[in-house]
């Protein structure tokens, strides 16, 4: 299976930039996650790996060899289409046999492995309906069979899931990447949903306005996010605003305004310059709360504490979510379920979490509030 | 507002899209009503706002049989899952739209829509036309747009699936944060149970055009109750069993199907009955003895890591564990044990667990 | 299956595909475009002999006169289409009855009557002509009027379906939200759907009026029939009868001129229309809540559907199908060899036409279809709309002075081929607007997914687009099919020899031999809806297979 490289890829849609200046390499045999909000041109790189769009400048290679003037139909990268794009008039099984047969293959070669196909994804029950007359989840089912009967190298998955209800999506997630990944292709699955990526990727990028501004494993690109922005897109973030502090061994400090006086954050160790401007991120799900006895006199907290009212608490399943006021804006802190009875609204609480858990930015050019935008 | 209905049915041809709803809803409560595609969640808040007239039974608003009235003397605010704003009007002639139709003075009607894209925070794009806004702006203003009716009742139809993941979470707690300010009672439809246990007050559990369940999400979770709403509110491991006894303190202990014994929360169910247990991710340790299982895939999920394995008795069972805990590998022996409290126990469905699950 | 597989290789490489749609531009502009309009290079060259025209002040007056009714009543017709095809619209696409399916075939009937026959039928009915013993209803109508009344029937389908088209495509989530913010259907309408309906307007609004303006033979049966077709002209009808008017010389310069004007006049209208309904804006600022309320409830919207079903029984279809009350009496003597084979001449001409229409017209729409925002896409898109609003019997005196220049002698067999070429002209469009519409709904992504899966773009084309818009592809066919055999005006401006059946029906009037004309449209409307309902049938069957 082809490694793919994309080498600069720029492409221009009536004076504004699908892609501007794009490069990614997906490996051998890769289930790669390319993660960004809509209109950040993650469907036009798809669309330019396939060669469904011509890049305005750029290569594309597939094991180095330059593919980017070969014709679609020459490319063995087979797509799966957000809407499914089932051949209307065709039955399950015509459809998985659309392109053994367009590729001319013997039939009884052919007959063998539409057959295995229809078997792998469980709808030999449905091979002879036609697709209206499937649920979506058996629409998304049959394309990912016709996609895989093509003998492809590459699949491209065009946010697979989007269409489906979100219970089902947990469970095709699963099963998606664990059908694709059977097959040894090279797969790249363009998602706007972190946890999907989390959970099916083998790396992901995250892709803004038409650039790669992170490529790495889940862990990776959940616990050192490179901006501000990935570390609020990829799991939700508490972002606090301040200045950077000293450093010691094993973390560094930032003085947070607040209220009238300020906090002090402990944050991951930074080599960044003592008063410079820093945004801090944190993961909810990393933010803790310890809570004050009403009779415990107030004064100042130690570094790395900061204090609030707890204004609700949302029992979610697995986990809840706190969302505590403070003058710094609402903190929320995700926890376990069982931590539920812990907690009340008007509660003191002190905030704080593991230093290593808090990543720290120079404070972008543009301004906060543009870096962070979801859309 | 309080809401009732009664024994309320709606039939397109031979098919009940909505089957025998009873429910009272009272003055100021969030309430979503969940459940897969084509249950008839849309239907239900459709009748109530009057888009569709009931085929059966009585809408009472505040009392009073609203069965009949006319879809604009309801004064129902409606989201669309499409959004739906007018796309020849600026964004604030749509917010406005309410209060020009009801023939306010023009002044009246921009002091209203001021007021409401305020109160959404999108004041500064109130002249631009609805296609130039990104999905979440649109929803916004859609539901500025509602509120602005002066409507004390808002419907919302899947009003977060047109928008991204990420979009979603932000705006789902954004919205539920407004409402409550104003102190409206809102119907929101939805088929993500996260969506509808981070917002709601209550949730209605929907399947095949019945009302499967009604409760808070805390109730829901910890104590659903059937099988259904187990698996489809949250995930859980669902293992085939039989009742083999009681213990002194009335917990149930049950036999898998590869004869070991598990404990389990009270149940009715007496010896020899079929049954199911449900047990959620969190509530399976991994432990020195127990349930042994393989491991065959480990993964990342944020906070947590999700371990999911082949247990002794072929089923499949998943576990999490915090993310800073070593990670087993694949092909890994556990033992695992279950949270016996939070393990429920349900008789066995006639039909089979996977009817009783099924999605679609 | 060699050339099958030799035009899929070559659908993969960019440069063949180009040089095929270059073909197709070519084709388009040489055979369709340049002879459409030819005549206005005439008005050039030949001055003088239009000077001639300008300075006679008789023959100027019926130039202007014919003009000014052809132009009137088109303008009427439309405005009368747009008045009762609204209500109609709504109540065929928002609305769920029993027997809707039926309204829906009803209203495509007139489209399969050649125009010839429903001018006799119209006359037949509305009027008491001399010469038939048929009773009508007796009125004294003026030609003007007459003419009116005729052209509704034929332009109103045309509006009904466009309207409709739009309508099916504003999200009826528009008028809900409305509704639950508390405005009346009425006010919700008026505010939101009719603001969103222009484009839809202006498409009715140029096919009712290009109709009407184009519309000969229909017309010059029901002058003749009420006796005043050579005091009473319209624009067509003046060219059609200007050569035994004033003579095959003199007549030239006169045909020039009042060709070109139709044809700068009509394509300026329609830009003009075009601007202002883009302009026009429906006020909606004040709104009347109790008024609208009134008018959206009880009695008010039923009398509205009922009075839309009754103008199309009563104005539409019942003259239409007046002719049939032919077979009350004793039946005519029927040359039945003459018939048969101008019915064979009609049915190769239309035949040959669609057959082109949809080789070279289904590149075309693909192109526009799938290019709408680049500058050569909507370039074409407005270029297919020529031939359609250009008036076809000024088309067809184009057509013929453009191939006179290439070919001086009479052999029938050349001039069909010309009068082919005229109605190819008229029809591609209606193919080319069909199919257009047909590709914009079918998602592009089933092609681009059959290509990712190894698919050469013709296959994909022929093997996944094709079956999907099938339905459209021979909806289009059928309607041209019918335009084709029901034009007259095209056929006799270029070439009176070509005896297609809408001519010799036209020629048997002009011998007062009604009941024969009468006996003829009525084997000819029962041959097409044969026809019509077989390729329904065949098309139905298909569908449930699929």
């Amino acid at each position: 299976m082809p490694e793919i490289t994309l080498d600069g890829l720029v492409k221009e849609y009536g004076g504004v930039k699908a892609t501007d200046g794009l490069s990614l390499t997906v490996r051998d045999g890769e289930y790669l996650c390319i993660l960004g909000p809509t209109g950040s041109g993650k469907t036009t790189c798809l669309r330019m790996i396939c060669g469904l769009t011509a890049p305005d400048s750029g290569k594309v290679l597939f094991d180095g060899r330059d593919v980017t003037n070969e014709p679609v139909s020459r490319r063995k990268a087979a797509m799966l289409s957000q809407v499914y794009s089932l051949f209307p008039s065709n039955t399950v099984y015509e459809n998985v046999m659309f392109s053994p047969k367009i590729q001319e293959w013997p039939e009884d070669d052919a007959r063998q492995i539409v057959k295995s196909m229809i078997k792998m994804v469980h709808m030999e029950s449905k091979a002879h309906s036609y697709p209206r007359e499937l649920s979506g989840g058996q629409q998304q089912r049959t394309a990912l069979a016709r996609a895989l009967a093509s003998d492809s190298d590459v699949l491209l998955l065009d946010e697979p899931l989007r269409a489906l209800d979100a219970r089902l999506r947990l469970e095709l997630r699963k099963e998606l990447r664990s059908m694709v990944k059977e097959m040894r292709l090279t797969s790249v699955h363009v998602t706007h949903d972190q946890d999907e990526a989390l959970e099916m990727a083998d790396r992901i990028a995250v892709i803004r306005k038409g650039r790669i501004i992170q490529v790495g494993t889940p862990t990776e690109v959940f616990r050192d996010p490179l901006t501000p922005f990935v570390a609020n897109f990829v799991g939700r973030s508490n972002i606090f605003v301040g200045v950077m502090g000293r450093s010691f061994d094993g973390y560094s400090e930032v003085m947070m305004p607040l209220g009238d006086g300020r906090a002090v954050l402990k944050v991951r160790r930074s080599e960044m310059q003592e008063g410079s401007a820093v945004v801090v991120a944190v993961k909810i799900g990393s933010t803790k709360l310890e809570k004050i006895r009403p009779d415990a006199a107030g004064g100042t907290d130690p570094p790395g504490y900061f204090r609030g009212k707890v204004e609700r608490i949302l029992y979610e399943g697995a986990t809840i979510t706190v969302e505590v006021g403070t003058p710094a804006g609402i903190v929320s802190a995700k926890l376990p379920n069982r931590k539920f009875e812990d907690h009340a609204a008007d509660d003191s609480v002190l905030i704080w979490w593991p230093p290593e858990t808090a990543s720290v930015f120079p404070m972008p050019p543009e301004g906060l509030e543009d870096e962070l935008r979801l859309d | 507002m309080k809401i009732r209905m009664e024994n309320v049915s709606m039939k397109f041809g031979d098919f009940y899209a909505a089957k025998d709803i009873n429910i009272s809803i009272s003055k100021g409560e969030y309430l979503t009503i969940l459940g897969p595609s084509g249950c008839g969640k849309t239907t239900l808040i459709k009748m109530i706002s009057g888009i569709l007239r009931p085929t059966e039974g009585c809408i009472f608003v505040d009392g009073e049989d609203v069965t009949d009235t006319h879809l604009e003397d309801r004064d129902t605010g409606y989201v669309f899952q499409n959004i739906a704003l007018f796309p020849n009007m600026t964004v604030s002639d749509n917010v406005g739209y309410s209060p020009r139709v009801r023939d306010m003075t023009k002044d009246e009607t921009a002091s209203v829509s001021e007021e409401y894209l305020k109160l959404v925070k999108m004041l500064d794009r109130a002249g631009a036309i609805p296609k130039e806004l990104s999905g979440g702006e649109q929803q916004k203003v859609a539901i500025a747009r509602a509120l602005a009716s002066g409507s004390k009742l808002l419907m919302l139809d899947e009003p977060l699936s047109a928008l991204d993941a990420r979009v979603r979470v932000e705006l789902r707690y954004d919205m539920r944060r407004l409402v409550k300010k104003l102190g409206i009672t809102v119907l929101h439809v939805t088929h993500d149970q996260e969506e509808a246990m981070s917002v709601s007050d209550r949730i209605i559990l929907m399947r095949a055009g019945r009302i499967v369940e009604i409760g808070t999400p805390l109730d829901m979770y910890r104590n659903p109750g059937s099988i259904f709403a187990a698996y489809f509110i949250g995930e859980t491991n669902l293992l085939e069993c039989t009742v083999s006894g009681k213990t002194k303190t009335g917990k149930t202990v049950v036999r898998l199907r590869g004869g070991q014994m598990v404990r389990a929360a009270k149940s009715v169910l007496t010896e020899g009955d079929a049954a199911v247990i449900s047990v959620r991710p969190e509530n399976v340790y991994a432990a020195k003895e127990g349930l042994k299982a393989e491991v065959t895939e480990v993964v990342f999920m944020g906070t947590y890591r999700r371990v999911r394995t082949v247990a002794e008795t072929n089923d499949y069972l998943e576990y999490n564990i915090s993310s800073d805990d070593e990670i087993p590998k694949i092909g890994d022996k556990v033992h695992l044990v279950f949270n016996k409290k939070a393990t429920m126990v349900f008789p066995r469905p006639e039909k089979g667990l996977k009817e009783a699950i099924e999605l679609e | 299956m060699s050339l099958l597989k030799k035009i899929n290789e070559m659908s993969d490489s960019r440069r063949s595909r180009k040089a095929w749609f270059g073909a197709v531009c070519v084709v388009f502009l040489t055979l369709i475009i340049i002879p459409s309009i030819f005549v206005v290079f005439r008005l050039f060259t030949d001055w003088s002999s239009v000077d001639g025209v300008i300075a006679d002040g008789a023959t100027m007056g019926v130039i202007k006169g014919a003009l000014f009714n052809s132009f009137s009543i088109a303008f009427i017709v439309t405005v009368i289409d747009v008045i009762v095809g609204i209500p109609m619209a709504w109540l065929l696409v928002r609305k769920h009855f029993q027997g809707k399916r039926y309204l829906d075939t009803l209203m495509d009937m007139p489209l399969a009557f050649p125009t010839a026959v429903l001018g006799i039928s119209v006359v037949m009915f509305w009027g008491a002509p001399e010469g038939i013993d048929i009773p009508g209803l007796g009125l004294n109508l003026s030609p003007y009027a007459m003419l009116i009344l005729l052209h509704t029937i034929f332009t109103y389908p045309y509006m009904v379906r466009s309207l409709s088209a739009i309508l099916e495509q504003i999200e009826p989530n528009y008028e809900t939200a409305a509704m639950t913010l508390s405005a009346s259907r009425f006010t919700a309408v008026r505010t939101i759907t009719l603001p969103l309906f222009r484009a839809g307007l202006v498409t009715g609004f140029i096919l009712c009026f290009a109709r009407s303006l184009s519309e000969t033979g229909g017309t010059y049966i029901a002058l003749k029939m009420m006796g005043v077709q050579s005091t009473f002209f319209t624009g067509p009808t003046f060219i059609n009868d200007a050569k035994s008017l004033l003579g095959p010389d003199s007549a030239m310069g006169p045909m020039i001129l009042i060709s070109v004007l139709m044809i700068v006049l009509a394509i300026a209208l329609l830009v003009a229309a075009r601007l202002m309904m883009v302009r026009l804006k429906i006020p909606t600022s004040r709104v009347w809540p109790q008024f609208g309320r009134r008018l959206s409830r009880g009695t008010v919207p039923k009398i509205k559907d009922a009075l839309s079903i009754a103008f199309l029984l009563v104005i539409v279809l019942i003259p239409s199908f007046y002719i049939f009350a032919f077979l009350t009496q004793p039946v005519a003597a029927v040359d039945y060899g003459a018939l048969l084979s101008s019915i064979g001449l009609s049915f190769l001409v239309a035949g040959a036409a669609v057959v082109f229409d949809i080789v070279f017209g289904i590149p075309m729409a693909l192109y526009i279809a799938r290019n709408r925002r680049t500058v050569l896409g909507k370039m074409l898109d407005e270029a297919v709309n020529v031939p359609l609003i250009i008036p076809t019997t000024a088309l067809g005196f184009s057509l013929a002075l453009f191939w006179g220049m290439f070919y001086s002698g009479d052999s029938t067999a050349v001039f069909t081929a010309m009068v082919i070429l005229g109605h190819i002209s008229f029809t591609y469009p209606l193919v080319v607007r069909n199919i257009i519409g047909a590709v914009e709904e079918a998602d592009a992504s089933y092609e681009e997914v059959a290509m990712t899966l190894g698919a050469k773009p013709f296959q994909a084309f022929s093997k996944v687009l094709v079956p999907i818009i099938k339905s459209s592809i021979i909806a289009g066919a059928i309607l041209s099919f019918t335009r084709s055999l029901g034009e007259t005006g095209a056929t006799t401006s270029i070439s009176g020899a070509v005896k297609t059946v809408p001519v010799y029906i036209m020629d048997l009037v002009n011998k007062d031999s009604y009941a024969e004309a009468a006996m003829c449209s009525i084997i000819l409307i029962v041959i097409c809806f044969i026809l019509i309902f077989a390729v329904r049938m065949i098309i139905n069957r298909g569908e449930r297979h699929a």
